[in-house]
């Protein structure tokens, strides 16, 4: 176990990682809700509310499946899959906005904002605001809406407004920017509801908490095997996969947990999504909490 | 900068250039946009700060930026004992911490922070302790350039400002018209005008003729005197 990590949220920060950097105009809108989510979070009530939704509304537990083939492909060791591919809109996704839009409804805001990259995070948010009967804005970069057609369309399918941002390289980070502008500018009665764990505080804490639930992980492994897994292996993007699947695990010191980024042309070549093989820390809304997950992956 | 100086203006805001600068309307977002295609760096500005210096040395220079970029280049600001610039303002530090917990503060740069109609009581307290130079009062709830601004609030929240510091307090974002400025230098120490001059800047850009600029600040400067 890596002891540097500190798995206190008192104030936002992990080590010299984490906070909120963010204009002063977003800081009551996070006080708010980090209120709201304190008083929420171990109450039998709220906890019911969001366990019921997750099995009857997302479909979970999501099972977890041997790899037979892929077992003796690889010639070692038994390769297990955790399907939240089979779960309600099809990623892991939807948990976190289940939790996040029942936390909306606490805190009784009227409209929805999201940014979304590949979509399923738009997907996830469209569907959670639809069944509440809430109006729903997604932010996407111009470039990705082109890209990601299918999930646009789904989207729209689902009575929320897409918005396609023009402004800088015209994907993830320009939507975040504009979505962030949206709330900055409606903050009275918009919630946000943020998919990754790159937000300032207290975000990732909340992404983090509603991505590990109960069926998540060292609990099922203990009941399937007898013994926790050897290792545990995530992709990371944004980090809330990873950070979900990780987190239960993250005092287990005889449990390997392995990030896994997209190489694209090779990390040597400036051409991957591979912030955390190939980048720098840095202080910006959008980066710090990425360098959490990476300090769990180099223990 | 020198004719915003001869047209009236008191304190001279330089924007730092940053890929996501979050506070931004379109219209400073895309200057950010222009200035990062031609390579617009801290350094530079810092540059172009010390050639203003050699023919003005009175008129207050404060770098406007996000905590990112001034963390990349802290040497700069640490360790320079004189720049010629006066304040940082970076947007995206909570005022409540401080810049040398980053690597750079300086003893002889001042400290602004903004307060926005959003800010409780208890973090107003806060904020004012770690400032210095002037406070700066975010008129609206929104980005900068936008519309909307509600006088009573406005009024309402600086002179709550007051109470918790001596500092002048100066009002920005959604100043447009000279009758904007006018109402709110009857209740802040001074208007602080952007996105109209980055505009003007931009549109002029080909003929290179400013007298627009010139007209439009020395309206501006009758307006609040």
């Amino acid at each position: 176990m890596n002891s540097q990590i500190k798995l206190s949220t008192v104030i936002g920060f992990f080590g010299e990682y984490g906070g909120k950097f963010v204009p002063e105009t977003l800081m009551f809108a996070l006080d708010e809700l980090e209120t709201t989510y304190k008083s929420l979070k171990d109450d039998p009530a709220f906890i019911e509310e969001f366990y019921k939704d997750l099995s009857h509304f997302v479909g979970r537990p999501s099972p977890l499946y041997f790899a037979k083939r892929l077992t003796e492909h690889y010639g070692g060791g038994n390769v297990w899959l955790k399907r939240e591919d089979l779960n309600h809109t099809g990623a892991h996704k939807i948990n976190n906005t289940v939790g996040q839009i029942l936390l909306a409804k606490h805190m009784g805001k009227k409209r929805i904002i999201a940014e979304t990259g590949a979509g399923q995070h738009g997907v996830a948010s469209a569907t959670v605001a639809a069944r509440l009967g809430l109006e729903c804005h997604i932010y996407m970069g111009a470039e990705d809406v082109r890209r990601q057609s299918l999930n646009v369309y789904r989207i729209k399918l689902l009575g929320a407004h897409v918005h396609a941002v023009d402004s800088g390289s015209a994907t993830l980070k320009d939507a975040l920017n504009e979505a962030l502008s949206d709330w900055v500018t409606n903050i009275d009665n918009t919630y946000y509801i943020i998919g990754s764990v790159t937000g300032p505080h207290p975000y990732p804490m909340i992404v983090r908490d509603f991505n590990s639930d109960k069926t998540n992980g060292s609990a099922e492994s203990n009941e399937l095997f007898n013994k926790l897994p050897d290792a545990v292996v995530a992709f990371v993007g944004g980090g809330s996969n990873a950070m979900g699947a990780f987190y239960p695990f993250i005092k287990e010191d005889d449990v390997r947990l392995i990030g896994v980024e997209a190489g694209g042309e090779g990390v040597e070549t400036g051409e991957h999504a591979a912030p955390l093989n190939d980048g720098t820390p840095g202080v910006s809304c959008t980066e710090i909490e990425l360098i959490y997950c990476k300090m769990m992956m180099v223990r | 900068m020198h004719l915003f100086v001869k047209s009236g203006v008191d304190v001279i805001e330089i924007g730092v250039p940053f890929t996501d600068p979050i506070a931004e309307g379109p219209i400073i977002q895309k200057a950010h946009d222009r200035a990062l295609k031609k390579d617009i760096s801290l350094k530079n500005i810092v540059d172009m700060v010390i050639k203003f210096r050699e023919t003005n040395s009175q008129t207050p220079i404060v770098l406007m930026g996000y905590l990112n970029t001034f963390i990349a280049h802290s040497d700069l600001i640490e360790n320079s004992d004189n720049l010629g610039i006066d304040a940082l303002l970076v947007v995206d530090i909570p005022g409540e911490l401080k810049l040398d917990s980053y690597g750079i503060a300086n003893p002889n740069i001042d400290t602004i922070s903004l307060i926005s109609p959003t800010t409780s009581d208890h973090r107003i307290k806060q904020i004012t302790e770690n400032s210095s130079g002037f406070i700066y009062y975010v008129n609206l709830r929104g980005v900068t350039g936008s519309s909307n601004l509600d006088m009573n609030e406005i009024e309402k929240n600086i002179s709550k400002i007051r109470q918790y510091t001596k500092i002048p307090t100066l009002a920005g974002f959604g100043i447009k018209t000279p009758s904007d400025a006018k109402i709110l230098a009857k209740c802040a120490d001074g208007v602080i005008v952007g996105s109209s001059i980055v505009e003007m800047i931009d549109a002029a850009k080909e003929t290179k003729d400013f007298s627009k600029i010139e007209e439009y600040l020395k309206d501006l400067h009758r307006a609040i005197n």
